[in-house]
């Protein structure tokens, strides 16, 4: 699992390559607690090229929107695939994430 | 009138094997003991991804027994065996060209599924944990645990 940021006027994109399981879990932690230390306004991550996520990737995630939340940071999900947005929609997370199909949608308006 | 309770569902004990869909004679028993560390998760589903790939299963249905394996594992060496390295895991599975049959169990002391809370509810669902179980049962055709709660039986047709 690979993280690349990109930053620009209180908005950073992070674009996730490969899976979010127990194992990566952590590391993708790691990279949004120094997004959040910074208290960056709004994040959105693109999940496009992430092929597995599993409960501990679901909890992660679930993780950086409560600690974006406590400042009032805004946070969008973008790009996943059918596969995984049927997790989603099983543990009910996508009536509490904002999901957008692209990231371009995701950036737009938020 | 007001509407009647549901009864509680039993769990049904699973040592009573013919209780399922008895895997076909064709189907080969493939076991294997892990140690109690995060490690084993992958090799276990490692091994059942490869049996399903000799058998042409589809991604989509191999996703999602690849995650139900790992997502019951986990919770055998963290929950049940509590990360104890000297406690192991074993897993049984029987893959035919029709279903996939998997047993895990743990030497732990068992829990309760039916009190498991659900993840989804307004005060659960910011929870960093729990999901696991959810996830098991609605992408696996059949879930049961034995009474004593640390063994899980689970099955998926592939047809």
């Amino acid at each position: 699992m690979a993280v690349k940021t990109e930053s620009n006027n209180g908005l950073a994109i992070c674009r996730v390559d490969g899976e979010i399981n127990i194992s990566t879990s952590p590391d993708l932690k790691k990279t949004f607690d120094k997004l959040i230390a910074q208290k960056t306004p709004k994040i959105v991550i693109d999940l496009s090229k992430v092929t597995y996520v599993d409960s501990s990737g679901l909890a992660t995630l679930v993780g950086i929107l409560k600690n974006m939340r406590s400042y009032g940071g805004k946070m969008r999900l973008a790009g996943m695939s059918t596969k995984i947005k049927s997790l989603f929609e099983i543990t009910k997370l996508d009536k509490l994430f904002e999901i957008m199909a692209t990231e371009e949608e995701a950036i737009a308006g938020l | 009138m007001g509407k009647v309770p549901p009864k509680p569902q039993k769990s049904l004990d699973i040592t009573a094997y013919p209780a399922y869909n008895t895997p076909t004679v064709e189907a080969k028993k493939i076991s294997l003991k892990v140690p109690s560390e995060i490690k084993s998760i992958g090799k276990v589903s490692s091994e059942v991804l490869k049996s399903l790939s000799s058998c042409g299963i589809d991604e989509d249905k191999s996703l999602d027994i690849r995650l139900c394996t790992e997502e019951a594992v986990r919770n055998a060496i963290v929950h049940g065996n509590r990360s104890n390295k000297d406690l192991y895991v074993k897993v049984d599975y029987w893959v035919d060209k029709s279903r996939f049959y998997i047993e895990i169990e743990d030497e732990g002391a068992g829990f309760a599924p039916d009190r498991v809370p659900d993840p989804t509810g307004n005060s659960s669902i910011l929870k960093e944990s729990g999901r696991g179980v959810l996830l098991i049962k609605k992408l696996m055709d059949r879930v049961d645990f034995n009474e004593k709660g640390n063994r899980i039986r689970m099955e998926k047709a592939l047809g």
